[in-house]
């Protein structure tokens, strides 16, 4: 059993890591905020449930996930699941090779030349069901089994929303980059 | 060739779980002698974890001050254990 006069020690050390999922769930500050705050909120309800010593941050992503989904995903009346077709692998990286002639580094370069806003853009682009593995993998770094955990679901459907959820960020950046037409000469 | 293509198929279809390192030991050894072994699959392993990366970085957000503050006065508020019971 946790603690619960140890909640706000415990929690508000994540927090700043909470955050930029929050973000990029909601896609605006605002509705980050409130969805922190209700996870907070929940999060301390439910504490007394939590086992000491485990692991706290997958936990939270956890109720944070949970709140969104309850709450946004009724407004947003996104479908749970998307057709996304059939993208070949390594995807990016045949585009942005062909584009930008022979030279070894050129596909490099071209993904230098994506500014922050891009990547979030792309993200942010993304179905909900692909775009919360994609955030917990490459944004928070947690494994197959944890993300499985938090979304509550199988390792396997794990595995394939977010090979799915990557070939479509790949492909939401290949779509900014034909948008800007600037590929293998600079910005 | 066909033969060559079709482990460039295979390892490529794995790139994620290999960078991931959610791949079952006798498949990473398979896949990293490949890699090896093909410079284009080389190169285009590396370019999705110069990618995975760029996704992590460019993500990042600091959360704003203000809003920190606001949650944290909302942790404060929380009523602790032994309030309730007077």
């Amino acid at each position: 059993m946790a603690d619960p006069a140890r909640f706000e020690d415990d929690v508000l050390p994540l927090l700043p890591q909470l955050y930029p999922a929050a973000l990029r769930l909601t896609r605006h500050p605002a509705d980050a905020e409130d969805l922190l705050q209700e996870t907070l909120l929940r999060a301390f309800r439910g504490y007394g449930g939590f086992k000491a010593g485990t692991n706290l941050r997958a936990w939270l992503y956890r109720i944070l996930t949970n709140t969104y989904i309850n709450r946004y995903r009724r407004q947003s009346r996104q479908p749970t699941e998307v057709e996304l077709g059939e993208l070949e692998d390594l995807y990016l990286y045949r585009r942005l090779g062909q584009e930008s002639g022979a030279a070894r580094s050129a596909e490099e370069e071209a993904l230098e030349r994506f500014v922050d806003e891009d990547i979030k853009a792309a993200v942010e682009s993304l179905p909900e069901v692909f775009r919360l593995p994609v955030l917990l993998a490459d944004v928070e770094g947690f494994s197959y089994k944890e993300i499985a955990r938090i979304m509550e679901v199988p390792i396997g459907t794990v595995m394939s929303r977010l090979h799915r959820g990557r070939k479509a960020l790949e492909k939401a950046l290949w779509e900014i980059t034909e948008r800007r037409g600037t590929v293998g000469t600079p910005a | 060739m066909s033969h060559h293509h079709h482990r460039c198929d295979k390892a490529q279809a794995l790139v994620y779980r290999y960078l991931d390192g959610e791949i079952i030991w006798f498949r990473r050894i398979r896949v990293r002698r490949h890699l090896r072994h093909c410079p284009p699959c080389e190169h285009g392993f590396h370019f999705e974890e110069w990618l995975k990366r760029r996704v992590h970085d460019g993500c990042y957000e600091e959360i704003p001050t203000p809003v920190y503050e606001r949650l944290r006065a909302v942790l404060r508020e929380l009523p602790v254990e032994g309030d309730t019971g007077g």
